[in-house]
């Protein structure tokens, strides 16, 4: 029997103002105004967006830091208190069992953020994995609302509505706040490539929205000035897709490697004992066979997860995401590719139908970073 | 006539899979309806076959797509490509802007429109199927 989809806080907004869709579970907006206005908004200045389907879970306890080195790849000792970094969970084979960003909230305290679609699997692994440690794993998706301020006009947005200094708060760095008088923790992390802020609107369960509902109100209000535009998954997808980010399910999953995935800056190869190290050393001993590339269209035509990519009569690799560029205004994709073709420039044809295309190896992201993104010049 | 959002004029007639047919003379002028670019919202790319190809009734012939979406375009009508809209290829949001008038795909010279006719549907007819889609 399938089960009715869940909703979010601001589900009556989505309604009535949204084309909505399943995604995972959830019944979420897709688009409110369209999703090339809602992604240009973004690049050009400031969209919000609600990410409450998201997993999160609390890990707490003397051992936490000990925990979660042993369960993720990146280096945990490294992360102070107030900041978070982007991170991945490997089986033992070295496949991703998903990604995520994880903030130091104190010493012993951490709050990881993961993938809708990996929710259960994600906490299950958790608590499987920390009988060892004594630490404690608490999954609080359904009381924390968590929205997405994102574009180069995000902190003046959120500045007028909070009571910190927000230009104190570095990219990936984090704070507690009062959002509109409401208590909320903020990070300067997203999923656009842009400069923003992901919001946890905190003691916000789904039975109670009127915290959430207050918070995302203030910042349509706040926002208005800037030409703020409501985003749905659409925009989402396409954003993270043109700064180069990985969907999990479709660019990375257990049958991937961080390593294939261009993810090696997230894998501390010299800590300590963790989840998935040994079958990693060797991968990278050995070295990788395929890899995760950028691919642009030089033709007209849209490539689309599963469509091949052949160079010289031979099938190299696939897609697995791809999408029209609302930046570009032509078609991109993630692929991976075996390893000889994967340099950047090199040319190569992806069968869109039946009719092969001309497509070319391009670096992340695949906007100009000096004009967009997070690094842009000002 | 105009039904719920969508504009159905009254002198074409329609396929189930949302093509319009208007005849003149031994050819018709294929498209998509209004109710089906609304549904794709935001069309990016427009692909139909060449020229000269030989196209049967609700057989595939071309593909729309929308940022998230593809979907086929399947021929109302039997017959022979004349004409393909060119300027689909640079401008696809034609397709939402004037889905009826400048947004139209393809002529096609007609094969057996009386037979054709008979799987198609009236204005009114496809008015209600679409209201029953909507229910």
């Amino acid at each position: 029997m399938s089960k009715s989809p869940k909703k979010t806080h601001l589900y009556e907004f989505h309604k009535q103002t949204a084309k909505m869709t399943e995604f995972v579970g959830f019944e979420m907006p897709i688009w409110y105004k369209g999703i090339i206005p809602e992604h240009m908004a973004v690049r050009n200045s400031v969209g919000v967006f609600d990410i409450t389907h998201m997993g999160r879970a609390l890990i707490t306890g003397a051992k936490s830091e000990a925990f979660l080195n042993y369960v993720t790849t990146n280096d945990v000792a490294a992360l102070t208190p107030l900041s978070a970094h982007y991170s991945n969970m490997c089986n033992e084979q070295g496949g991703i069992k998903d990604d995520f960003v994880l903030s130091r909230l104190e010493e012993e305290k951490f709050l990881i953020v993961y993938n809708a679609a990996n929710r259960s699997k994600d906490y299950e692994w958790l608590v499987k994995n920390s009988k060892p440690f004594s630490v404690k794993v608490e999954d609080v998706s359904d009381s924390i609302a968590m929205f997405a301020v994102q574009g180069p006009n995000a902190e003046k947005t959120l500045q007028k509505i909070a009571d910190l200094d927000l230009s104190k708060i570095e990219r990936f760095k984090c704070g507690w706040t009062r959002l509109e008088d409401v208590e909320s923790f903020l990070s300067r992390t997203g999923y656009t490539g842009e400069d923003g802020f992901e919001i946890f609107v905190w003691n916000s369960p789904i039975e109670n929205p009127t915290n959430a509902v207050k918070v995302w109100k203030a910042i349509m209000e706040t926002g208005k000035e800037f030409g703020i535009e409501t985003c749905g998954l659409g925009a989402r997808d396409t954003l993270r897709l043109e700064a180069g980010m990985c969907l999990y399910g479709n660019d990375i999953d257990e049958t991937t490697t961080p390593l294939e995935a261009g993810l090696s800056f997230v894998v501390k190869l010299k800590k300590d004992a963790f989840i998935g190290k040994d079958a990693l050393t060797k991968h990278k001993a050995e070295g990788i066979k395929r890899k995760r590339v950028g691919l642009t269209m030089l033709e007209k035509g849209i490539p689309r997860p599963g469509h091949d990519v052949w160079k010289n009569n031979e099938r190299i690799g696939h897609i697995t995401s791809g999408t029209f560029s609302p930046i570009l205004e032509r078609g991109i994709a993630m692929a991976y590719i075996s390893i000889q073709h994967a340099t950047e420039g090199n040319r190569v044809a992806i069968k869109i139908r039946d009719k092969l295309s001309e497509a070319q190896v391009v670096k992340f992201p695949f906007y100009d970073p000096a004009k967009y993104g997070h690094g842009r010049q000002k | 006539m105009r039904v719920l959002d969508y504009e159905i004029p009254d002198t074409l007639c329609y396929s189930r899979e949302h093509e319009w047919v208007r005849i003149e003379g031994k050819e018709a002028v294929v498209g998509i309806t209004d109710y089906a670019q609304k549904q794709l919202h935001e069309i990016v790319y427009v692909e139909v076959q060449k020229v000269g190809a030989n196209i049967e009734q609700f057989q595939a012939m071309g593909t729309v797509e929308s940022v998230k979406s593809v979907s086929d375009i399947f021929a109302p009508v039997s017959g022979t490509i004349t004409k393909v809209n060119e300027e689909l290829a640079e401008s696809p949001e034609i397709l939402n802007q004037d889905p009826y008038g400048k947004g139209w795909l393809a002529r096609i010279n007609l094969k057996d429109f009386k037979n054709d006719l008979k799987k198609l549907l009236t204005a009114q007819q496809y008015a209600d199927y679409i209201k029953e889609m909507e229910k």
